[in-house]
């Protein structure tokens, strides 16, 4: 072994199926971190910002989703990226620290000197080295990547207090009742080995702990943690904020885009933001046309080699089309994104909406959100196979699996 | 053989198409409402038309003035200085209906649209020698109505009934009357109604007769009863003069286009649809339900259905515009646009949905 090889592996947290139920209905179909977002799918975005890491030696994706429902993108991606990738599946949830606790034997196996740790529903342009650099001139044992939001919205995520000089994490507490900092947690980290050692002392003393609970009965009920099993372990409150102003853990902060992706609206938005990247990272995929011998491109549109679409349609801004799409005659696509095998008909509009697996969308058909990325019908959802007839509007409303439409709805949950 | 038409007023129900024309000059099936009358009123023979008229007389009677020399016939205005009901306006207009011929006058209400058997009507008061004739018509709801009890084989009426509230039958006035010069003189001048002061003496003297309307019969007075009574009218046209109607792949049902109108490429126009002179369609243009007043163009791709696009409007690419939505003279609607029965007042432009019905002022 030669230490002076100074080795990284990246570990992608994808979570499992009896999580993302807010993703429905489009979590029906595919697992949430395979839905695509700028024709790629969710995970792959992290992954693939993993290719900046020098002397990346392995990817290794944590979940607990069945391993065939991932390995055809894990061979797929491993011979693209030319660095092996592993799915590794828990046999429960064990939390994100309690997850990577599992697998330290195997994730050690290449002596890494870095552990990049990315959660796969985060959106944002993972800007690694620069974050590798500031873990090294720190000499942590983490590092997080932080970002200032608007203070109202603060209150959903980790809030952090960072020293302005040192960037140490001074305090961190999850989703705080009361304003705690406008600063939170991006959920994408580098951590030495050493992590381990401090994820095991938690999982020690809460066996400890457990043991005690049995002669005091008075403690078990008043304890909050009683209910949690000793190898479940979480990142966030039980490694980051007991570690916090231990000179261990420090911060980066991105000024990049940064979203989480909990529900079809905000996968729009990602996937519109993705595509934006796409201009400065892989310009190849993004489409052009003019109108005259293909379809008339405004903004950034993804459309996968295999979709058809006609040369009088007009598309984008933000579009992407899956592959063996057909997109007919004289169509307009705005905001959405057009999953594989759909087919939008001649003269059908399709705007701030995304268009599930295999469904149809008749001639002259509205589908037709507001564009409000945050409310629960601000983005109109078809999910697999349904068929929206000709001259249908469907207005503000998610469609189940299935489902044919012949009259028109507005701000309706189709089931 | 004379005429009179009740005109009335602002014809606000109308609105906002009238905000730009007098009710009576609004397009209907392509051709200003009054001309529907006006036309089949010279068809019989009738020379002198009254406009009895109590707004905007300038208007009427300059547009009017070209088809005096087109078609024949003598149009004239009483105006009303107050409004005089529907009755009063004969009173008004008594030296221009009245020449010492005795012959009888037709009376018409302007809202009204049907097929104007006029000839048999006037068969029909020959053949019973009363003092007026009117025309009825049936209607599944007579209660909103003036319901006419009759005698249905002499056509002798009865009485009249307004808004029944138990069933007395289901026969209403359908605004089409044959006076004799005598009813003038049952008429003060002053505000009167004919159907509820008027009609009720001659009646009780049993001088007044109905006869049943053949075919079919509407009051446009409000776009959805205008966008019905196209449907109607061009159902009706079907079988009397199909030949004015379009035909080929590209028409769904009946669909009236005016030859000076163009449709490109693709388009899908039907049923019930009239497009009106001058006006564009472009092409990969879905129509059906629909009135496109002259001079609109309606860009590509957009889809329209039972709603009126007023003059001179636009409807954008990828439009869609539907649900009694009505636009009024010089309204814009943009790309991509959504109107869910929006209500548009003239020379407006629409640049974001309106997703639910709502009049934008």
């Amino acid at each position: 072994m030669v230490i002076s090889q100074d080795r990284s592996v990246a570990v992608i947290m994808v979570g499992g199926p009896t999580k993302g139920t807010r993703f429905r209905p489009l979590s029906f179909n595919v697992p949430k971190p395979l839905f695509p977002l700028a024709g790629q799918p969710m995970v792959h975005h992290p992954i693939s910002a993993c290719k900046s890491i020098s002397n990346l030696v392995q990817i290794y994706l944590i979940g607990f989703y069945e391993e065939r429902e991932f390995a055809l993108y894990v061979s797929s991606i491993s011979s693209e990226l030319k660095v092996p990738v592993r799915y590794l599946r828990e046999d429960k949830p064990h939390g994100s620290a309690g997850g990577l606790y599992t697998f330290r034997d195997i994730i050690m196996e290449e002596s890494p000197l870095q552990i990049f740790l990315l959660n796969c529903d985060v959106c944002c342009s993972f800007p690694l080295t620069g974050m590798l650099e500031a873990h090294k001139r720190y000499g942590g044992i983490g590092t997080m990547l932080v970002s200032k939001v608007v203070a109202e919205s603060a209150n959903q995520f980790g809030e952090l207090v960072a020293d302005p000089d040192t960037k140490e994490l001074l305090h961190y507490t999850e989703k705080p009742e009361t304003f705690v900092s406008d600063l939170i947690n991006c959920g994408v980290y580098i951590f030495t080995p050493d992590i381990f050692t401090a994820i095991q002392d938690v999982s020690m003393h809460r066996k400890d702990r457990a043991n005690l609970r049995r002669v005091s009965s008075f403690e078990a009920l008043q304890s909050a943690t009683k209910s949690l099993p000793t190898d479940f372990v979480r990142l966030d409150q039980d490694i980051l904020s007991p570690l916090a102003g231990k000179r261990q853990l420090y911060t980066y902060e991105t000024v990049d885009f940064w979203e989480q992706i909990k529900t079809p609206g905000m996968s729009l938005k990602c996937s519109g933001l993705y595509l934006n990247q796409y201009r400065y990272t892989s310009p190849h995929l993004l489409a052009v046309g003019d109108g005259t011998k293909s379809a008339a491109v405004i903004g950034n549109v993804y459309i996968h080699p295999s979709a058809k679409v006609h040369p009088t349609t007009k598309i984008g801004p933000n579009v992407s089309i899956s592959a063996n799409a057909r997109i007919g005659a004289g169509a307009r696509l705005i905001n959405c994104i057009v999953l594989d095998d759909v087919e939008i008909k001649e003269n059908a509009v399709v705007m701030h909406a995304i268009v599930g697996w295999k469904s149809s969308v008749g001639k002259w058909s509205r589908v037709q959100g507001e564009g409000d990325y945050d409310s629960k019908l601000g983005i109109t959802i078809l999910g697999e196979a349904v068929t929206v007839e000709d001259e249908v509007v469907v207005i503000n409303s998610i469609v189940l699996p299935n489902k044919v439409l012949n009259i028109s709805v507005q701000e309706e949950i189709i089931l | 053989m004379k005429a009179l038409i009740l005109v009335g007023g602002f014809g606000t129900r109308l609105r906002p198409l009238t905000l730009s024309f007098p009710k009576p000059l609004v397009d209907f099936a392509n051709k200003p409402m009054i001309l529907h009358q006006i036309e089949a009123l010279k068809a019989i023979g009738v020379t002198e038309v009254v406009l009895a008229i109590n707004y905007q007389p300038e208007v009427m009677l300059s547009f009017l003035k070209d088809f005096e020399t087109k078609l024949g016939i003598k149009i004239t205005c009483s105006q009303e200085t107050e409004p005089l009901g529907t009755a009063g306006p004969l009173a008004l207009a008594r030296d221009k209906l009245i020449d010492g011929s005795d012959e009888p006058f037709f009376v018409l209400n302007s809202d009204v649209i049907s097929e104007y058997p006029l000839n048999e009507m006037i068969k029909f008061h020959k053949s019973h020698g009363g003092e007026a004739s009117l025309m009825v018509t049936k209607v599944d709801e007579p209660s909103k109505y003036g319901v006419i009890v009759m005698d249905d084989s002499t056509g002798k009426v009865e009485k009249f009934v307004e808004k029944p509230k138990v069933f007395v039958g289901n026969k209403i006035n359908a605004g089409i009357y044959l006076l004799n010069p005598s009813v003038v003189d049952r008429i003060e001048l002053k505000p009167t109604s004919i159907e509820k002061e008027v009609f009720p003496k001659i009646a009780a003297e049993q001088k007044l007769f109905a006869m049943v309307l053949p075919g079919f019969w509407m009051d446009i007075g409000q776009p959805r009863d205008y966008i019905t009574g196209l449907r109607l009218y061009l159902n009706s046209l079907r079988k009397k003069s199909s030949s004015k109607l379009s035909t080929g792949p590209h028409i769904v049902g009946n669909v009236l286009v005016d030859e000076s109108a163009s449709i490109g490429e693709g388009c899908l126009i039907g049923p019930d649809v009239a497009i009106g002179p001058g006006c564009v369609i472009e092409p990969g243009v879905r129509l059906s339900r629909c009135t496109v007043m002259r001079g609109a163009r309606i860009k590509r791709h957009a889809c329209i259905s039972s709603s009126i696009i007023g003059w001179h409007s636009t409807v954008g690419k990828w439009a869609r515009v539907e649900n009694m939505t009505i636009l009024g003279e010089d309204v814009h609607v943009g790309d991509e646009v959504y109107s869910n029965g929006g209500v548009v007042l003239p020379h407006k432009s629409i640049k974001s949905s309106i997703l639910n019905p709502e009049i934008v002022m």
